[in-house]
């Protein structure tokens, strides 16, 4: 048995789903694929899968990584690949497989694309302006329900204004993920920006030393 | 509207996988080269109608036909239908998402009767006329199937035609007709006087109604050549009949998210309450080999690690522990689980709870539907106390520690000690829990009571009794609760003033159109969710036209009454209702269609368990 890292892209009608949607999806992928998976043992036997970062629904990702287990340790990437993708829908593309390198936990950045609509891209010098400041306190549930105050710049790695679309690098995984979301509606409701309909897409997973995770 | 404008409202939207289509298995054409474009619309959430077996099944057999692209339309939330209407977005189709206002057909499956005023917003969405009568032209054509057509009168004046009985024939039999008449630019009703004379077709138009001066149907006169009696349609032959090898697959969850393989049609019961029980006469069995196949295929093509197998009466069926070890040669290493539904009490054993057992444990669900065995003998639910303890003993041995049982409210002959008997069954089932050596250690039991209240419905041998009046339902729903004194056993019932609606309904004539419109035009949609249902704009609307909703539901009728379905033939004659209800009154059963024959009619079929040697 061996451990497999997929990347995929999710993109077109596949960001109306949501994480527990792609969960679902991505179990009758790999039935159909036809592929010798792991299952798990306990009370409810399910295929493993373990996804690195889950992605919100309404966002596309051109990165996104979800392990599998092989039980034929001999099984070739290659197959394993075009199986899944003719199984796969639209929107959905295995682009690699690979043995896994870094555990999902070293996960420490992720890279975002915003995009405002034609009408409100004169919005983007305000928002970069409001990214530059010293801080922005947002409030949010911590996992226990409790309303937390908590400051986002210090997790804002790096922001990039200079494309036709900002980037943003925030913080990602299990421990302090910063959501685009988040830092937009801080950004309209701070400034007192009447919001906008925006799209997100995630274009990389970094580990701690902005390295493409792997 | 363009893709962007699309997915920037669907983002606004609850669920927005309901309306992005593009689901593994949907049928997508080039519409340049069909011939008819049918919206199949289910007049309820996509999550609900996307579990109903009969779309899957038509949808399926309608996009094998080159000439004809068959899509799925589901009701809009309404949040969606908010926006929708906001932006002048009309009703459209899942898989091209055009307006469906200009397809050839717009058929509706009713699956109930409280989905009525969802059938009328959606063809307002379309932005169509609400009547028949006010869309002169051929196309589109709005039809209707489904059980609820047994008693089609509250919709009369909206659709134009509907289908009796089971549709993979007389479905494709009215689109080639249609066809031919479109293309020789026939006008509407001409072609429904054409309609009218296929069998399983019943054109309401065609039909004149009188009525007494107290409001009872005088009489029912047809016209233009339409046949007196509609009879109605089923597969004569199970194996050979049309079966998907793929549903599709949607990406949110929905209702039944698994594989559904159907066994057999029909039921061979025949409780005295269950219209599906007799609407669908003659049982009729695919064999082992056929269930085995298709569920197969269903598997590999979408990817499902769940199959139900799917009846009336899951256990009735013939060969079922053969098929299971069939089955369970290819489910087993697949880790796909089987479940069977609608089990019985009385044929229900260790071996067979062990198959289901193998893979996966889900809940243990018995209907024994009344509290005392009077009661269970009234309405002909023919299984004893004895095989209720039995079933629960063999099930708390295999492990099981929760029960649920569904029973009915309101049945006739119910008295107070029959509603005591729920409960009493409920405790004495975890008393036997607690009596027995080798139950599950360390594990509490619990019962869940779930209460329905009855609603009498035509085509079956109550279709004359009175339904209780909400009051009264009240009033036994609080026997019920005070009489429960054992805290693991758990109580839940429906809410009255539905089912007051839903009887009314049931038994309507077409004086309802009227009320149904009304009710719709004050906002009435998605009766039977709670957040939705709102009887007070639903009393205005039969105030309004002065029409009485006691007078369909609460009134005894006579056995000589003409009902507003007594024109429509599913097989069981009249004469057989009536026997079977002087039985229920004299708290007699009638045996199964296996053991006996009750010379119920549907031998007219001349197919079925009613040639089946005994």
């Amino acid at each position: 048995m061996k451990n497999v890292r997929l990347f995929y892209t999710k993109k077109g009608r596949m960001k109306f789903l949501s994480q527990l949607d792609i969960n679902r999806l991505m179990t009758r992928v790999i039935r159909r694929s036809g592929l010798p998976v792991w299952y798990t043992e306990g009370f409810n036997r399910h295929i493993y899968i373990n996804y690195a970062v889950p992605l919100s629904l309404g966002f596309e990702g051109e990165y996104e990584i979800m392990d599998i287990r092989l039980t034929d340790d001999a099984f070739e990437y290659e197959e394993a690949l075009s199986r899944l993708n003719s199984a796969a829908p639209e929107g959905i593309r295995f682009l690699r497989a690979v043995d896994p390198v870094l555990p999902t936990k070293d996960i420490a950045f992720a890279e975002y694309e915003i995009a405002f609509e034609s009408g409100n891209v004169f919005l983007y010098p305000a928002l970069e302006k409001f990214l530059s400041s010293d801080s922005v306190i947002c409030i949010k549930k911590d996992k226990k329900g409790r309303l937390k105050e908590f400051d986002i710049i210090p997790k804002i790695k790096s922001t990039d204004f200079s494309g036709d679309k900002p980037r943003l690098i925030l913080s990602a995984g299990n421990e302090g993920n910063l959501n685009p979301a988040m830092v937009l509606s801080a950004f309209f409701e701070k400034t007192e920006t009447a919001p906008v309909f925006y799209t997100v897409r995630r274009l990389m997973l970094f580990d701690a030393g902005l390295k493409p995770f792997v | 509207m363009n893709e962007k404008e699309f997915e920037k409202l669907l983002l606004s939207v609850q669920k927005p996988g309901r309306y992005s289509g593009g689901e593994l298995n949907s049928v997508v054409k080039d519409k340049e080269k069909v011939k008819i474009r049918f919206a199949f619309c289910f007049p309820d959430t996509y999550e609900i109608g996307m579990s109903h077996l009969g779309m899957k099944i038509l949808y399926s057999q309608f996009n094998e036909r080159e000439d004809i692209w068959c899509e799925r339309v589901f009701a809009p939330w309404v949040d969606f239908e908010v926006l929708m209407r906001e932006k002048g977005i009309p009703l459209f189709a899942l898989e091209s998402r055009d307006s469906i206002k200009d397809f050839d057909f717009i058929g509706f499956t009713l699956q109930y009767e409280l989905c009525y005023t969802n059938l009328l917003n959606m063809l307002d969405l379309a932005g169509l006329p609400l009547k028949s009568a006010d869309r002169p032209s051929l196309s589109p054509l709005v039809v209707a199937g489904g059980p609820c057509c047994c008693n089609p009168e509250p919709l009369a004046d909206f659709v134009d035609l509907f289908f009796l009985g089971e549709g993979e024939e007389v479905d494709l039999e009215v689109i080639d007709l249609y066809r031919e008449f479109k293309e020789k630019g026939a006008g509407k009703e001409e072609f429904l006087r054409a309609a009218a004379k296929i069998e399983g077709v019943y054109v309401p138009s065609l039909y004149d109604i009188e009525y007494f001066e107290d409001g009872r149907i005088k009489s029912v006169t047809p016209k233009d050549g339409a046949p007196a009696k509609i009879r109605k349609r089923i597969m004569r032959d199970m194996d050979s009949s049309y079966y998907p090898d793929r549903f599709v697959v949607p990406f949110i969850e929905i209702v039944h998210d698994r594989a559904v393989q159907e066994l057999f049609r029909g039921c061979i019961r025949g409780c005295r309450f269950c219209q599906a029980g007799f609407i669908y006469r003659p049982v009729r069995e695919k064999s082992a080999d056929t269930v085995n196949r298709q569920a197969k295929a269903l598997c590999e093509n979408t990817g499902y690690d769940e199959i139900s197998l799917s009846s009336l009466s899951t256990s009735d069926y013939t060969c079922l522990e053969p098929l299971l070890n069939k089955m369970l040669l290819w489910t087993e290493p697949q880790s796909i689980s089987l479940s069977l539904p609608s089990l019985r009490v009385d044929n229900f054993s260790a071996e067979l709870l062990g198959k289901i057992n193998h893979i996966r444990k889900s809940g243990l669900t018995f209907a024994p539907e009344a509290g005392t065995q009077r009661l269970r003998d009234v309405i002909n639910k023919n299984v004893t106390e004895e095989e209720i303890f039995r079933t629960c003993k063999t099930a708390f041995e295999g492990g099981y520690t929760a029960v649920k049982l569904y029973f009915m409210l309101g049945l006739p002959t119910e008295t107070d000690e029959d509603l005591k008997g729920i409960t009493d069954l409920g405790r004495r089932i975890i008393d036997l829990y607690y009596s027995l050596e080798n139950r599950p250690v360390g594990k509490s039991p619990s019962v869940s009571v779930s209460v329905s209240t009855f609603v009498p419905k035509p085509f079956t041998p109550f279709q004359f009794e009175p339904q209780i009046e909400k009051e009264e339902i009240e009033r036994r729903q609080n026997v019920l609760k005070y009489s429960n004194t054992c805290r693991k056993v758990n109580i839940s019932w429906h809410d009255s003033s539905v089912s007051f609606l839903e009887g009314a309904f049931a038994r309507g004539d077409r004086r309802l159109c009227a009320v149904l419109e009304a009710a719709f035009k004050k906002g009435c949609k998605f009766d039977g969710w709670n957040e939705c249902f709102n009887l007070q704009k639903w009393l205005e609307a039969f105030d309004e036209n002065g029409i009485d909703p006691l007078f369909y539901s609460a009134r005894k009728r006579d056995f000589d009454e003409i009902n507003p379905w007594d024109h429509l033939d599913f097989g069981v004659t009249k004469d057989f209702l009536i026997r079977e209800n002087k039985k229920a009154h004299s708290a007699k059963i009638t045996p199964n269609c296996r053991e006996k024959c009750a010379a119920c009619g549907a031998a007219c079929f001349g197919e079925g368990v009613c040639f089946e040697k005994r």
